[in-house]
């Protein structure tokens, strides 16, 4: 390729970026939302085990939580809070009694019980500008940001929907026809996590694998042969089948045993070459669930990670 | 939307209207062999009502299912004086039982269903300006109301370049659309924007039943004042709506009482609402300026003489059981369970579309169809399982629909 060539490539990926940027600042959160949309609240006072249910029979992983006490938004029920559980149940097997009359407003003292830090309950109005919604998830560490309003008359709280990481970024790949632009391998965009990465092989007990995910506070542990070659991943959304049911004494399973839990509809892994280019991890995204790349080289070696919000990173931030 | 036309095509109508109660036979003549015309129209359309693409026509010809046997008649004595005058008598008396035919249908609307709400009902259209005004050179419109596929071009205005418009005919309900402006599927920026199903970016507008109504209601005025008209248009109006000249026309006044009977505009209209917004799409018509003509109407005190006078009332009933024979008599007499709006129950619906194929995956923003207003603001519940209740309210938020669905226990 000629560095002409190499140039105007350059300047399109910069110029992409730049307009996908303005984009996510003209338009709003309520913008994204589809005309006539479904979201299920919980209240507070729901039994643990009984939310699991509810979360799996409507094929979510996350539902904000309503405290009717107080009448007010009381944050996210996420995968974390089940792995919190399971942590606590792990190291007190004597408290199964409490595990099996947790009430989701007892998740609090779970975390303060194994000593981490609550999740930010950070939220935003709906018609504040996306690409204010995306910074503030960034900030967070959080992978959805709940859009609250207030009711004009009562004045109380108004949980609006959830938005994710990964419905802005399908959202930008099918509605930004920049995206096409986005030409550069996304080895040269330093976008990348490489170096060690946590992984597991298919025989560590599944215990340590929500151990490691909690200690490195990611969503998903990859899972490695002898070689390093990359054969599955274990997600932080696999918990909620683990525990299905209110069983939580299957911990001891490997995790190669816990993944046969996974419902048969289970996207696959992605994986993708330092040499892809954006615009296709964009196609992907567009197409297909995925809420993350593993990086591998061509003996299908694992190198590296890259998530949503790597993407999303580079694409609020960068090429200015 | 087209008002200032309405108001100026009124008028012009009321002069018409005028002329006709005045008229020579001869007069009398034209009109009733473009009676005819429309009347053999509506019999095309009573062939293919389902999917008629030709919405207009169907307007016009509504639910005279029983007039099919009389109508070949008409059309054989276009511009017949003497089939002129036998008119008035039949076809008045037809129009009384397409009613009661279309009282019917209001009372077994879970039969009918959502799918195809009265198709024989008359299509209520609403003119809507669409315009572009972020430049190009050939600009398209294409949406829900073409199923997509037809892309209708828009006219650059005048003085103002960069901008282009176009006018159409549209069912009430939300319309999805977008733009194709020079070859690129675009989005504007001036409109209301949402996600679809499958979350793209689509602008929409919701055209109200308050604008529909108003046109129904204006069409309805419009078809009672050409005389030669009304028996084509069976469900007249409100009951306190009156013809403007019933003395030089017994007959109309005469249907006015028995027209009066079955739906007030409103209920037809909620009616008419309850399709899906996807199948509303069929029947898009361009907007042709001043020809759709709108008189102005008045209001009047009267009470239908079906609801004061016992015999009339009596008769009514008798002719609706008549009218029942292919269902179970005297349905009439048992009211609905639920209001039949109340049990389209969108949330039903999602759970069936997304069982099959995997397409609940697709949809991970929960989109839902576009709820009937009637349902709005109304709580549904699910039976209380494992000591769980689940309530369900669909309320609008600003110009969306949210439906909260939300899990709680038993105290």
């Amino acid at each position: 390729m000629s560095t002409a060539a190499t140039d105007s490539v350059l300047i399109e990926q910069q110029l992409a970026v730049q307009s996908i940027r303005r984009f996510l600042k003209s338009k709003t959160s309520y913008d994204v939302l589809p005309v006539s949309y479904r979201l299920i609240v919980m209240d507070t006072s729901l039994l643990v085990k009984k939310s699991l249910n509810i979360l799996l029979q409507n094929n979510i992983v996350s539902a904000p939580l309503w405290d009717s006490n107080t009448s007010k938004f009381a944050g996210l029920l996420t995968s974390s809070d089940f792995i919190n559980v399971i942590q606590y149940y792990f190291s007190n097997p004597d408290k199964f009694e409490l595990v099996d009359k947790l009430q989701l407003d007892g998740l609090k003292d779970i975390e303060r019980a194994i000593g981490v830090r609550p999740l930010d309950t950070g939220s935003i109005h709906p018609f504040k500008p996306l690409y204010d919604a995306c910074c503030k998830m960034i900030e967070s560490r959080s992978r959805r940001i709940p859009l609250i309003d207030q009711d004009e008359e009562t004045h109380r709280e108004i949980v609006v929907s959830v938005l994710t990481q990964y419905r802005i970024l399908k959202f930008v790949a099918l509605n930004c026809r920049e995206t096409r632009h986005l030409r550069r391998p996304i080895g040269e965009l330093g976008i990348i996590t490489e170096g060690k990465l946590l992984s597991c092989n298919m025989h560590t007990p599944v215990i340590d694998v929500i151990q490691l995910l909690t200690q490195g506070g990611v969503s998903s542990v990859p899972i490695v042969d002898e070689q390093c070659r990359l054969v599955n991943v274990y997600e932080a959304v696999d918990v909620l089948g683990l525990i299905k049911g209110g069983m939580y004494n299957d911990l001891s399973l490997s995790v190669g045993e816990a993944l046969m839990r996974r419902p048969d509809d289970f996207e696959g892994v992605y994986t993708c070459t330092k040499n892809d280019k954006l615009f296709t991890i964009m196609d992907t995204i567009r197409k297909s669930r995925v809420h993350r790349f593993f990086v591998v080289d061509e003996q299908g070696l694992l190198t590296g990670v890259l998530t949503l919000s790597d993407i999303l990173k580079y694409i609020l931030f960068e090429e200015n | 939307m087209g008002n200032t036309h309405s108001k100026r095509a009124m008028s012009e109508n009321m002069k018409d209207v005028s002329m006709v109660d005045v008229s020579s036979a001869e007069d009398e003549d034209k009109k009733g062999s473009q009676r005819a015309i429309v009347q053999s129209f509506s019999k095309l359309d009573i062939g293919d009502h389902g999917s008629s693409g030709a919405p207009l026509m169907r307007r016009r010809s509504t639910l005279i299912f029983d007039d099919e046997d009389e109508s070949p008649r008409h059309e054989e004595n276009v511009g017949d004086q003497a089939d002129l005058n036998e008119f008035g008598g039949p076809s008045s008396e037809s129009s009384s039982s397409a009613s009661v035919f279309h009282q019917r249908q209001q009372q077994t609307p879970p039969a009918q269903g959502s799918e195809t709400p009265a198709p024989e009902s008359p299509r209520v259209m609403v003119p809507v300006e669409i315009t572009w005004q972020q430049g190009g050179s050939k600009v398209y419109v294409t949406g829900s109301f073409t199923g997509w596929r037809k892309m209708i071009g828009l006219v650059p205005v005048a003085d103002q370049p960069g901008v282009f418009h176009i006018k159409l005919q549209l069912p009430p309900g939300t319309h999805r659309f977008r733009f194709i402006v020079d070859n690129e599927l675009r989005f504007s920026d001036y409109l209301a924007t949402a996600t679809d199903q499958m979350g793209n970016f689509v602008n929409y507008l919701e055209i109200s039943p308050q604008d529909s109504q108003q046109q129904l209601q204006q069409q309805q005025q419009q078809q009672q004042q050409q005389p030669l008209q009304y028996p084509q248009q069976p469900q007249q109006s409100q009951p306190q709506e009156q013809p403007q000249h019933p003395a030089n026309y017994p007959p109309r006044s005469r249907h006015a009482e028995a027209g009066t009977e079955p739906l007030s505009a409103r209920s037809k209209l909620a009616l008419q609402i309850e399709e899906e917004p996807d199948d509303m799409g069929d029947g898009y018509s361009r907007f042709h300026g001043g020809a759709e003509a709108t008189p102005a109407y008045s209001y009047t005190t009267d009470i239908p003489a079906v609801f004061t006078d016992s015999s009339v009332m009596e008769q009514y009933y008798l002719t609706l059981d008549q009218q029942q024979n292919n269902q179970q008599s005297m349905a009439w007499l048992t009211p609905p369970q639920l209001p039949p709006h109340l049990e389209n129950v969108i949330l039903n619906n999602y759970s069936n579309s997304s069982d099959p194929g995997g397409s609940g995956s697709e949809n991970n923003s929960g989109a839902l169809p576009i709820p009937n207003h009637v349902v709005l603001n109304h709580l549904a519940t699910s039976s209380i399982k494992h000591n769980t209740l689940c309530v369900a309210s669909i309320v609008r938020y600003k110009r969306k629909y949210a439906t909260q669905i939300l899990y709680s226990p038993l105290q």
